[in-house]
């Protein structure tokens, strides 16, 4: 579904993605695992598109030079050069990192705006289904979003995200920040989303523990390079793996 | 092959970053070179410029202060839309001392700066703790404000101004003090924001609460940036009356305020010398269009909207890089 091939990123001089290639099936769950600077939220944004407007917004303002480099095919299409909005039609959706939500807006207003370009019974479904994903947004609904909690918006934000009706949604850090309770609700969540839905997730996260084993396919990513991949469970058993993400 | 263009720091700009700089000749005429020049060409421009364009010269000079000040402003975290305000009440402190007291002019204006100063920081200081638009709208109507009180009133003159003020002597002398008040503000204030002191007012330009959490009182360090950049506008206000031997309404009026923005603009935000930079090409650009009648506001503004459209870092800040870096082809290596 998703093909990604050679892809190098730089930040002026420095690389921030190195000679990555990945590859996502159809109704996989797929992690990209690693830690604090290892260039998941660069891949993220390659993958959405957003670099493009990262790129123009530095180079219109004499900053960073942005390079990217390689190739992002998506049902055999090569997306490399589309920009964000036209991936999203095409069903790749972004939840970025930090749970981004519209915080003067109530918690279905956020979720009517990200569901914009859809039809008005679409909408309603997806509220709905939103509602049924997440309980405790059920409960707040004509709260403003920026008084949830952090676990609440982060469930916000995929929901609002799932509006957009992705074939492949792309998660950005979703438990950054939350406690190790709200992390697994979080993740039990994202289970469920892929269940009702059936959508491909790709998930970049720094906390493995709850997340490896119920990943079909991780790519464990250090200083942009690949360092190891294989499916989830097995990768829970690898001794590097333990002593980096686990602590052990 | 897969090629990216690299953009790194002149080797000569590295050397002379360091104290090693004063071993040669060459690196010390590198760091020279953007100072020196400048200020001679200024000077050289004033010797053999005609009368009129002396006085333009004059008017540039107060208004690179101004943009001097709106920066300085904008660094501490205060956007401002009206220097009118500084540059108003510092006319009208040193026109009415030289009018109703007869104080020579070369004591009115250093009295009119920190006056100005102090004026302007007791007026914006109730209003200090509103951010972005909110500050912004308060600086922009209160000249407007003060220059309907003095038509109401009819205080200092009224609506005709006052008169007939002292000068500071020919237009020679006027310029050899805008000139070097200038390079003096322009030079000591790009020092201060590299001190420690100018790190904490842009500290509270970037983040306030992280500085709040430090344990500095932010408003008062906001209050002393106030300070500074009015005392530098109630300058140029007080030196202007003092060349037009006039201080009247229009010294309140929206150019004031506008100029030193799009210089601001023009030149390249939070560098106090793009600001400069930028009025040197409006002021004199705009007065070379004057006989192009109706079409001159027209020309300015579109000139105006390339040059911020087109180079939106501004100029000097691009100067600075095609000075300071290069860019060359390097291969990619996996």
């Amino acid at each position: 579904m998703l093909n990604v091939k050679d892809l190098i990123v730089f930040y002026e001089n420095a690389i921030a993605v190195n000679d990555l290639s990945m590859e996502v099936r159809e109704g996989q769950i797929v992690g990209v695992i690693g830690s604090n600077s290892a260039g998941k939220t660069t891949l993220m944004n390659t993958l959405s598109g957003l670099i493009w407007d990262m790129l123009i917004k530095e180079q219109r303002k004499g900053g960073e030079r942005i390079t990217v480099m390689g190739s992002v095919h998506f049902f055999e299409e090569d997306i490399s050069k589309l920009p964000a909005f036209r991936r999203a039609q095409q069903g790749i959706v972004l939840c970025r990192e930090r749970h981004p939500v519209f915080p003067d807006s109530s918690v279905t207003e956020n979720l009517k705006i990200a569901g914009y370009l859809r039809k008005r019974a679409e909408v309603k479904q997806g509220i709905e289904l939103s509602f049924d994903l997440f309980p405790n947004l059920a409960r707040h609904r004509s709260r403003k979003a920026g008084f949830l909690s952090g676990g609440e918006q982060q469930m916000l934000a995929i929901g609002m995200a799932m509006m957009v009706g992705p074939k492949l949604l792309l998660l950005d850090e979703p438990l950054l920040g939350l406690s190790p309770a709200m992390q697994t609700q979080v993740v039990e969540a994202i289970k469920d989303v892929r269940r009702h839905t059936g959508v491909t997730l790709v998930i970049a996260e720094q906390f493995a523990r709850p997340l490896l084993p119920w990943l079909d396919f991780a790519y464990v990513i250090e200083n942009g390079m690949l360092t190891l991949t294989g499916p989830g469970p097995e990768l829970m058993d690898n001794p590097e793996i333990k002593s980096a993400y686990f602590g052990v | 092959m897969a090629q990216r263009k690299e953009r790194i720091d002149r080797g000569i700009k590295v050397r002379s970053d360091d104290v090693f700089a004063l071993t040669s000749w060459r690196e010390m005429a590198y760091l020279a070179f953007p100072r020196v020049v400048p200020v001679v060409l200024l000077f050289l421009l004033g010797a053999v410029a005609s009368i009129y364009w002396e006085r333009v010269l004059v008017t540039t000079c107060m208004f690179a202060l101004l943009a001097i000040s709106w920066d300085i402003l904008a660094s501490a975290g205060m956007v401002s839309l009206g220097q009118a305000l500084f540059f108003g009440v510092g006319a009208y402190i040193a026109g009415t001392l030289n009018h109703y007291f007869g104080i020579s002019p070369w004591l009115t204006i250093p009295i009119a700066t920190l006056g100005g100063g102090v004026v302007c920081t007791l007026v914006l200081l109730p209003v200090l703790r509103l951010r972005g638009i909110y500050f912004a709208m308060v600086t922009m109507i209160l000249p407007l404000m003060i220059e309907r009180v003095i038509e109401a009133t009819k205080i200092f003159g009224g609506t005709e101004g006052i008169s007939g003020l002292n000068t500071l002597g020919n237009v020679h002398t006027e310029f050899l003090v805008a000139a070097v008040m200038v390079w003096v503000v322009l030079f000591s204030f790009r020092r201060m924001m590299s001190t420690d002191y100018g790190l904490l007012l842009k500290g509270i330009n970037d983040n306030d609460r992280a500085v709040m959490s430090a344990g500095m009182n932010i408003y008062y360090y906001k209050a002393q940036a106030l300070f500074l950049s009015s005392a530098v506008g109630a300058f140029a206000g007080a030196f202007m009356t003092h060349a037009y031997q006039f201080v009247g309404m229009p010294v309140f009026a929206l150019d004031y305020s506008i100029i030193p923005i799009a210089s601001v603009a023009v030149g390249g935000a939070g560098t106090l010398a793009g600001p400069m930079l930028g009025s040197f090409i409006l002021v004199p650009l705009s007065e070379l269009l004057r006989g192009l009648g109706g079409l001159r506001v027209v020309i300015y503004a579109v000139i105006l909207v390339v040059c911020t459209v087109g180079l939106p870092e501004g100029i000097f800040h691009y100067l600075s890089r095609k000075y300071n870096q290069f860019e060359r082809w390097v291969k990619v290596e996996r």
